[in-house]
Protein backbone atom coordinates (compact mmCIF):
# COMPACT_ATOMS: atom_id res chain seq x y z
CA UNK A 1 0.00 0.00 0.00
CA UNK A 2 1.26 3.50 -0.79
CA UNK A 3 2.48 5.56 2.15
CA UNK A 4 0.47 8.64 2.97
CA UNK A 5 2.03 11.95 1.90
CA UNK A 6 1.70 13.56 5.32
CA UNK A 7 3.43 10.61 6.92
CA UNK A 8 6.27 10.90 4.40
CA UNK A 9 6.52 14.63 5.08
CA UNK A 10 6.66 14.34 8.86
CA UNK A 11 9.13 11.46 8.71
CA UNK A 12 11.24 13.43 6.22
CA UNK A 13 11.12 16.45 8.50
CA UNK A 14 12.32 14.36 11.44
CA UNK A 15 15.27 13.01 9.43
CA UNK A 16 16.07 16.49 8.11
CA UNK A 17 16.12 17.93 11.62
CA UNK A 18 18.52 15.18 12.67
CA UNK A 19 20.81 16.03 9.75
CA UNK A 20 20.63 19.72 10.64
CA UNK A 21 21.73 18.91 14.19
CA UNK A 22 24.62 16.82 12.83
CA UNK A 23 25.72 19.72 10.59
CA UNK A 24 25.43 22.19 13.47
CA UNK A 25 27.26 19.89 15.84
CA UNK A 26 30.16 19.49 13.40
CA UNK A 27 30.23 23.11 12.23
CA UNK A 28 33.30 25.31 12.40
CA UNK A 29 33.95 26.86 15.79
CA UNK A 30 36.70 28.96 17.31
CA UNK A 31 38.79 27.21 19.94
CA UNK A 32 38.11 23.79 18.40
CA UNK A 33 35.88 22.68 21.27
CA UNK A 34 32.19 22.06 20.80
CA UNK A 35 30.21 23.53 23.69
CA UNK A 36 27.00 24.49 21.88
CA UNK A 37 23.90 22.72 23.20
CA UNK A 38 21.18 21.82 20.73
CA UNK A 39 17.62 20.64 21.41
CA UNK A 40 14.45 20.14 19.41
CA UNK A 41 11.54 21.78 21.19
CA UNK A 42 8.21 19.98 21.35
CA UNK A 43 4.97 21.37 19.96
CA UNK A 44 3.82 22.12 23.53
CA UNK A 45 7.03 24.09 24.10
CA UNK A 46 6.40 25.99 20.89
CA UNK A 47 2.84 26.71 21.97
CA UNK A 48 4.15 28.07 25.27
CA UNK A 49 6.79 30.19 23.49
CA UNK A 50 4.18 31.54 21.09
CA UNK A 51 1.89 32.57 23.94
CA UNK A 52 4.78 34.15 25.83
CA UNK A 53 5.88 36.14 22.76
CA UNK A 54 2.31 37.21 22.06
CA UNK A 55 1.92 38.37 25.68
CA UNK A 56 4.84 40.80 25.22
CA UNK A 57 2.46 42.83 23.04
CA UNK A 58 3.36 46.50 23.09
CA UNK A 59 6.65 45.89 24.87
CA UNK A 60 7.97 44.21 21.74
CA UNK A 61 5.70 44.31 18.67
CA UNK A 62 8.19 42.19 16.77
CA UNK A 63 8.08 39.40 19.38
CA UNK A 64 4.27 39.64 19.42
CA UNK A 65 4.19 39.29 15.64
CA UNK A 66 6.44 36.23 15.84
CA UNK A 67 4.21 34.84 18.60
CA UNK A 68 1.09 35.19 16.45
CA UNK A 69 3.02 33.68 13.58
CA UNK A 70 4.24 30.67 15.59
CA UNK A 71 0.68 29.89 16.71
CA UNK A 72 -0.27 29.51 13.04
CA UNK A 73 2.95 27.74 12.10
CA UNK A 74 2.54 24.83 14.51
CA UNK A 75 -0.73 23.85 12.87
CA UNK A 76 1.30 22.34 10.03
CA UNK A 77 4.34 20.02 10.37
CA UNK A 78 7.27 22.09 11.64
CA UNK A 79 10.19 21.91 14.04
CA UNK A 80 12.01 24.38 16.25
CA UNK A 81 15.66 23.85 17.10
CA UNK A 82 17.13 25.70 20.05
CA UNK A 83 20.85 26.45 20.28
CA UNK A 84 22.35 27.62 23.56
CA UNK A 85 25.75 28.23 25.08
CA UNK A 86 27.44 29.60 28.18
CA UNK A 87 28.57 33.20 28.22
CA UNK A 88 31.97 32.83 29.91
CA UNK A 89 35.07 32.48 27.77
CA UNK A 90 37.21 29.35 27.83
CA UNK A 91 39.10 30.52 24.75
CA UNK A 92 41.71 32.85 26.27
CA UNK A 93 41.94 35.09 23.19
CA UNK A 94 42.13 38.34 25.22
CA UNK A 95 40.68 40.16 22.21
CA UNK A 96 38.80 42.97 23.99
CA UNK A 97 35.51 42.63 22.08
CA UNK A 98 33.52 42.12 25.31
CA UNK A 99 34.86 45.38 26.74
CA UNK A 100 37.30 43.76 29.16
CA UNK A 101 41.03 43.60 28.63
CA UNK A 102 41.33 39.88 29.29
CA UNK A 103 39.11 36.80 29.34
CA UNK A 104 39.87 36.31 33.04
CA UNK A 105 38.63 39.83 33.78
CA UNK A 106 35.40 39.20 31.83
CA UNK A 107 34.80 35.87 33.57
CA UNK A 108 35.22 37.58 36.95
CA UNK A 109 32.85 40.45 36.09
CA UNK A 110 29.48 40.67 37.78
CA UNK A 111 26.77 38.69 35.99
CA UNK A 112 23.83 40.74 34.75
CA UNK A 113 20.48 38.91 34.71
CA UNK A 114 17.78 39.70 32.21
CA UNK A 115 14.81 38.11 30.52
CA UNK A 116 16.56 37.68 27.18
CA UNK A 117 20.13 36.68 28.06
CA UNK A 118 22.77 36.81 30.76
CA UNK A 119 25.75 39.07 30.17
CA UNK A 120 28.48 40.03 29.66
CA UNK A 121 29.25 37.31 27.14
CA UNK A 122 32.28 36.32 25.16
CA UNK A 123 31.96 37.55 21.57
CA UNK A 124 33.53 34.39 20.20
CA UNK A 125 31.17 32.12 22.18
CA UNK A 126 28.29 34.02 20.60
CA UNK A 127 29.89 33.65 17.17
CA UNK A 128 30.30 29.89 17.69
CA UNK A 129 26.66 29.61 18.72
CA UNK A 130 25.41 31.48 15.67
CA UNK A 131 27.71 29.59 13.29
CA UNK A 132 26.09 26.38 14.57
CA UNK A 133 22.64 27.89 13.93
CA UNK A 134 23.81 29.01 10.47
CA UNK A 135 25.08 25.52 9.66
CA UNK A 136 21.70 24.04 10.58
CA UNK A 137 19.97 26.67 8.44
CA UNK A 138 22.20 26.06 5.43
CA UNK A 139 21.56 22.31 5.70
CA UNK A 140 17.82 22.97 5.83
CA UNK A 141 18.18 25.18 2.75
CA UNK A 142 19.97 22.42 0.87
CA UNK A 143 17.38 19.84 1.90
CA UNK A 144 14.66 22.08 0.51
CA UNK A 145 12.94 22.91 3.81
CA UNK A 146 11.42 26.28 4.57
CA UNK A 147 13.64 27.81 7.20
CA UNK A 148 14.25 30.95 9.21
CA UNK A 149 16.58 31.87 12.06
CA UNK A 150 14.64 33.49 14.93
CA UNK A 151 16.32 35.45 17.70
CA UNK A 152 12.96 36.54 19.14
CA UNK A 153 11.94 32.92 19.74
CA UNK A 154 15.48 32.28 21.02
CA UNK A 155 15.07 35.00 23.65
CA UNK A 156 11.64 33.64 24.55
CA UNK A 157 12.88 30.06 24.93
CA UNK A 158 15.69 31.38 27.12
CA UNK A 159 13.19 33.34 29.22
CA UNK A 160 11.06 30.21 29.62
CA UNK A 161 14.14 28.21 30.63
CA UNK A 162 13.76 25.60 27.88
CA UNK A 163 17.43 24.62 28.16
CA UNK A 164 19.47 24.17 31.34
CA UNK A 165 22.82 25.87 31.92
CA UNK A 166 22.85 28.29 29.01
CA UNK A 167 23.26 32.07 29.03
CA UNK A 168 22.23 32.92 25.48
CA UNK A 169 20.10 31.21 22.87
CA UNK A 170 19.02 31.35 19.26
CA UNK A 171 16.47 29.24 17.39
CA UNK A 172 16.10 27.87 13.90
CA UNK A 173 12.60 27.06 12.72
CA UNK A 174 11.89 24.74 9.80
CA UNK A 175 8.62 23.81 8.17
CA UNK A 176 7.14 21.66 5.43
CA UNK A 177 3.97 23.75 5.09
CA UNK A 178 2.02 24.11 1.84
CA UNK A 179 3.72 27.41 1.06
CA UNK A 180 6.70 29.27 2.53
CA UNK A 181 5.38 30.56 5.87
CA UNK A 182 8.46 32.57 6.85
CA UNK A 183 8.47 35.49 4.46
CA UNK A 184 5.93 38.08 3.31
CA UNK A 185 3.96 37.60 6.52
CA UNK A 186 1.63 40.53 5.94
CA UNK A 187 -1.33 38.78 7.54
CA UNK A 188 0.28 39.13 10.96
CA UNK A 189 0.22 42.94 10.87
CA UNK A 190 -3.06 44.83 10.98
CA UNK A 191 -3.60 47.78 8.63
CA UNK A 192 -3.94 50.24 11.52
CA UNK A 193 -0.73 48.98 13.09
CA UNK A 194 1.10 49.34 9.80
CA UNK A 195 -0.11 52.93 9.29
CA UNK A 196 0.66 53.91 12.87
CA UNK A 197 4.15 52.43 12.77
CA UNK A 198 4.92 53.90 9.35
CA UNK A 199 3.89 57.38 10.44
CA UNK A 200 5.91 57.05 13.61
CA UNK A 201 9.03 55.72 11.92
CA UNK A 202 8.95 57.88 8.80
CA UNK A 203 7.19 61.10 9.84
CA UNK A 204 8.77 63.06 7.01
CA UNK A 205 7.45 60.77 4.27
CA UNK A 206 4.24 62.71 3.75
CA UNK A 207 5.59 66.08 4.83
CA UNK A 208 6.22 68.86 2.28
CA UNK A 209 9.24 70.49 3.82
CA UNK A 210 10.66 70.80 7.31
CA UNK A 211 8.57 73.17 9.41
CA UNK A 212 5.50 72.96 7.20
CA UNK A 213 2.10 72.85 8.92
CA UNK A 214 0.75 69.31 8.75
CA UNK A 215 -2.63 68.84 7.11
CA UNK A 216 -4.67 66.07 8.64
CA UNK B 1 63.13 27.41 -12.26
CA UNK B 2 61.93 26.48 -15.64
CA UNK B 3 58.55 24.85 -15.99
CA UNK B 4 56.74 23.37 -18.91
CA UNK B 5 54.31 25.75 -20.55
CA UNK B 6 51.33 23.54 -19.71
CA UNK B 7 52.32 23.46 -16.06
CA UNK B 8 52.65 27.25 -16.00
CA UNK B 9 49.21 27.45 -17.59
CA UNK B 10 47.83 25.18 -14.87
CA UNK B 11 49.34 27.34 -12.12
CA UNK B 12 47.85 30.47 -13.68
CA UNK B 13 44.40 28.88 -14.04
CA UNK B 14 44.52 27.65 -10.47
CA UNK B 15 45.15 31.21 -9.26
CA UNK B 16 42.30 32.48 -11.42
CA UNK B 17 40.01 29.81 -10.03
CA UNK B 18 40.81 31.03 -6.53
CA UNK B 19 39.97 34.62 -7.51
CA UNK B 20 36.64 33.57 -9.03
CA UNK B 21 35.84 31.33 -6.05
CA UNK B 22 36.54 34.21 -3.66
CA UNK B 23 33.93 36.30 -5.47
CA UNK B 24 31.35 33.50 -5.40
CA UNK B 25 31.99 33.07 -1.68
CA UNK B 26 31.44 36.82 -1.29
CA UNK B 27 28.06 36.38 -2.99
CA UNK B 28 27.12 33.60 -0.58
CA UNK B 29 28.24 35.61 2.45
CA UNK B 30 26.32 38.66 1.28
CA UNK B 31 23.03 36.78 0.90
CA UNK B 32 23.34 34.93 4.21
CA UNK B 33 20.83 35.86 6.95
CA UNK B 34 21.11 39.28 8.66
CA UNK B 35 19.07 40.18 11.71
CA UNK B 36 16.28 42.42 10.45
CA UNK B 37 17.82 42.43 6.98
CA UNK B 38 19.98 45.40 7.95
CA UNK B 39 23.28 45.82 6.10
CA UNK B 40 25.87 44.90 8.68
CA UNK B 41 28.78 43.07 7.07
CA UNK B 42 31.17 43.95 4.30
CA UNK B 43 33.45 41.43 2.67
CA UNK B 44 36.88 42.49 1.44
CA UNK B 45 38.69 40.20 -0.98
CA UNK B 46 42.48 40.12 -0.90
CA UNK B 47 43.71 37.94 -3.75
CA UNK B 48 46.97 39.65 -4.63
CA UNK B 49 50.03 37.75 -3.40
CA UNK B 50 51.76 40.93 -2.24
CA UNK B 51 48.65 42.16 -0.39
CA UNK B 52 48.33 38.78 1.35
CA UNK B 53 51.97 39.07 2.38
CA UNK B 54 51.35 42.57 3.80
CA UNK B 55 48.45 41.19 5.83
CA UNK B 56 50.53 38.26 7.09
CA UNK B 57 53.30 40.62 8.21
CA UNK B 58 50.75 42.66 10.13
CA UNK B 59 49.48 39.47 11.79
CA UNK B 60 53.05 38.50 12.71
CA UNK B 61 53.72 41.91 14.24
CA UNK B 62 50.65 41.56 16.44
CA UNK B 63 51.94 38.28 17.92
CA UNK B 64 54.23 40.18 20.28
CA UNK B 65 51.49 42.56 21.48
CA UNK B 66 49.71 40.12 23.80
CA UNK B 67 51.06 37.03 25.52
CA UNK B 68 47.99 35.03 24.43
CA UNK B 69 48.58 35.84 20.76
CA UNK B 70 51.67 33.68 20.20
CA UNK B 71 49.66 31.55 17.75
CA UNK B 72 49.38 34.55 15.40
CA UNK B 73 52.78 33.65 13.92
CA UNK B 74 51.50 30.23 12.96
CA UNK B 75 48.31 31.76 11.53
CA UNK B 76 50.39 34.16 9.42
CA UNK B 77 52.49 31.33 8.03
CA UNK B 78 49.35 29.37 7.10
CA UNK B 79 47.75 32.37 5.43
CA UNK B 80 50.87 32.91 3.33
CA UNK B 81 49.88 29.69 1.56
CA UNK B 82 46.32 30.93 0.93
CA UNK B 83 45.36 31.90 -2.62
CA UNK B 84 42.88 34.52 -1.39
CA UNK B 85 41.78 35.94 1.93
CA UNK B 86 38.26 37.20 2.59
CA UNK B 87 37.96 39.79 5.35
CA UNK B 88 34.46 39.88 6.85
CA UNK B 89 33.65 43.00 8.84
CA UNK B 90 30.87 44.09 11.14
CA UNK B 91 30.36 47.82 10.63
CA UNK B 92 27.56 48.55 13.12
CA UNK B 93 28.53 46.68 16.27
CA UNK B 94 30.87 49.44 17.48
CA UNK B 95 28.76 52.54 16.99
CA UNK B 96 25.18 51.44 16.40
CA UNK B 97 23.74 48.91 18.91
CA UNK B 98 20.63 47.05 17.74
CA UNK B 99 18.22 48.77 20.20
CA UNK B 100 16.61 45.52 21.30
CA UNK B 101 17.94 45.53 24.88
CA UNK B 102 19.01 41.87 24.77
CA UNK B 103 21.65 42.13 27.53
CA UNK B 104 24.11 39.80 25.79
CA UNK B 105 26.76 42.51 26.27
CA UNK B 106 25.88 42.67 29.97
CA UNK B 107 24.71 46.31 29.97
CA UNK B 108 20.95 45.57 30.26
CA UNK B 109 19.84 48.20 27.73
CA UNK B 110 21.33 49.60 24.55
CA UNK B 111 21.22 53.07 26.13
CA UNK B 112 23.60 51.92 28.88
CA UNK B 113 25.73 50.10 26.31
CA UNK B 114 26.15 53.33 24.35
CA UNK B 115 27.30 55.15 27.48
CA UNK B 116 29.68 52.40 28.61
CA UNK B 117 33.29 53.51 28.09
CA UNK B 118 35.04 51.73 25.23
CA UNK B 119 38.46 50.17 25.73
CA UNK B 120 41.32 52.47 24.73
CA UNK B 121 43.16 51.60 21.53
CA UNK B 122 46.41 49.94 22.57
CA UNK B 123 48.66 47.23 21.12
CA UNK B 124 47.32 44.46 23.38
CA UNK B 125 43.68 45.10 22.44
CA UNK B 126 42.33 43.67 19.18
CA UNK B 127 38.75 44.99 19.33
CA UNK B 128 37.73 48.02 21.37
CA UNK B 129 34.69 46.60 23.18
CA UNK B 130 32.10 46.53 24.56
CA UNK B 131 30.58 45.76 21.16
CA UNK B 132 26.95 45.08 20.35
CA UNK B 133 27.05 41.27 20.34
CA UNK B 134 23.68 41.03 18.67
CA UNK B 135 24.94 43.06 15.70
CA UNK B 136 28.30 41.33 15.57
CA UNK B 137 26.58 37.92 15.52
CA UNK B 138 25.62 38.61 11.90
CA UNK B 139 29.24 37.99 11.02
CA UNK B 140 28.84 34.36 12.04
CA UNK B 141 26.14 33.80 9.41
CA UNK B 142 28.41 35.33 6.77
CA UNK B 143 31.34 33.14 7.84
CA UNK B 144 29.12 30.06 7.91
CA UNK B 145 27.86 30.84 4.42
CA UNK B 146 31.44 31.08 3.16
CA UNK B 147 32.36 27.82 4.88
CA UNK B 148 29.35 25.92 3.60
CA UNK B 149 29.72 27.21 0.03
CA UNK B 150 33.45 26.47 0.07
CA UNK B 151 32.66 22.92 1.15
CA UNK B 152 30.17 22.56 -1.69
CA UNK B 153 32.65 23.87 -4.23
CA UNK B 154 35.42 21.69 -2.84
CA UNK B 155 37.67 24.54 -1.78
CA UNK B 156 39.91 24.41 1.28
CA UNK B 157 39.25 27.08 3.87
CA UNK B 158 40.50 28.28 7.22
CA UNK B 159 38.85 30.80 9.54
CA UNK B 160 41.11 33.17 11.51
CA UNK B 161 40.36 36.08 13.77
CA UNK B 162 44.02 37.10 13.87
CA UNK B 163 43.98 38.25 10.24
CA UNK B 164 40.69 40.07 10.84
CA UNK B 165 42.20 41.99 13.74
CA UNK B 166 45.29 42.74 11.65
CA UNK B 167 43.16 44.03 8.76
CA UNK B 168 41.54 46.47 11.19
CA UNK B 169 44.97 47.66 12.27
CA UNK B 170 46.03 48.09 8.65
CA UNK B 171 42.90 50.21 8.12
CA UNK B 172 41.89 48.36 4.96
CA UNK B 173 38.31 47.89 6.23
CA UNK B 174 35.45 50.41 6.65
CA UNK B 175 36.29 52.96 9.35
CA UNK B 176 33.49 52.05 11.77
CA UNK B 177 34.41 48.37 11.79
CA UNK B 178 34.18 47.01 15.34
CA UNK B 179 34.69 43.32 14.71
CA UNK B 180 36.39 41.50 11.92
CA UNK B 181 37.17 37.90 10.95
CA UNK B 182 39.10 36.44 8.04
CA UNK B 183 38.69 33.33 5.91
CA UNK B 184 41.62 32.07 3.88
CA UNK B 185 40.88 29.91 0.85
CA UNK B 186 43.21 27.68 -1.06
CA UNK B 187 43.00 25.66 -4.24
CA UNK B 188 45.86 23.21 -4.01
CA UNK B 189 46.48 19.50 -3.56
CA UNK B 190 47.02 19.78 0.19
CA UNK B 191 45.05 22.16 2.32
CA UNK B 192 47.48 24.60 3.95
CA UNK B 193 45.04 24.94 6.86
CA UNK B 194 45.04 21.31 8.00
CA UNK B 195 47.75 19.03 9.43
CA UNK B 196 49.85 21.99 10.43
CA UNK B 197 52.81 21.35 12.77
CA UNK B 198 52.72 23.18 16.12
CA UNK B 199 55.86 25.22 15.32
CA UNK B 200 54.83 25.92 11.75
CA UNK B 201 56.17 29.48 12.03
CA UNK B 202 59.70 28.04 12.11
CA UNK B 203 59.37 24.76 10.25
CA UNK B 204 57.44 25.11 7.01
CA UNK B 205 57.87 24.60 3.29
CA UNK B 206 59.70 27.88 2.80
CA UNK B 207 62.24 27.43 5.59
CA UNK B 208 62.75 23.75 4.73
CA UNK B 209 63.47 24.63 1.09
CA UNK B 210 65.63 27.52 2.07
CA UNK B 211 67.75 25.73 4.63
CA UNK B 212 68.14 22.35 2.97
CA UNK B 213 67.64 22.37 -0.79
CA UNK B 214 68.59 25.94 -1.64
CA UNK B 215 71.68 25.90 0.55
CA UNK B 216 73.06 22.67 -0.84
CA UNK B 217 71.97 22.69 -4.46
CA UNK B 218 74.22 25.54 -5.79
CA UNK B 219 77.35 23.92 -4.32
CA UNK B 220 76.32 20.49 -5.54
CA UNK B 221 75.83 21.96 -9.00
CA UNK B 222 79.22 23.69 -9.12
CA UNK B 223 81.14 20.75 -7.71
CA UNK B 224 79.70 18.26 -10.18
CA UNK B 225 79.72 20.57 -13.21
Amino acid sequence: MATDMNELLTNGLDRAVELMVVAAHNSFRFGGRNTVKIARLTTEDQQEIAEFCYSLGDMSPLAARDGRFLMELIKEPCALLMFGDRRKSDLNFNCGACGYKSCAEMNRAEEVESLTARGPSCQFKAINLNIAAGAAASTAWRLGLYCRVFSTLGFASFALNKMEDVDMAVTVSVSVAKNDPYFDRHQYWTDEHWKETFNKEFPTFTRGFIGAIEQE
Amino acid sequence: MSKERSIKQYEEDRRQAAAIAARLLLASATTSPRVGGVGECTIQIIDDECDIEDLCQAVEQMAADNEKWAFFKRDAMMLRDADAVLIITSIRCLTDPADINCNMCGHLTCEYQRKAPKLEKEPGIAYTGPLCLFRANNISYAVEAIVSTARTMGIDYGVYWSAGAAAMRMMIVPKNTGFCLAVGISISEKSPFRDVPKDYADINETTMNDRIIKRLWPQFRSIYS
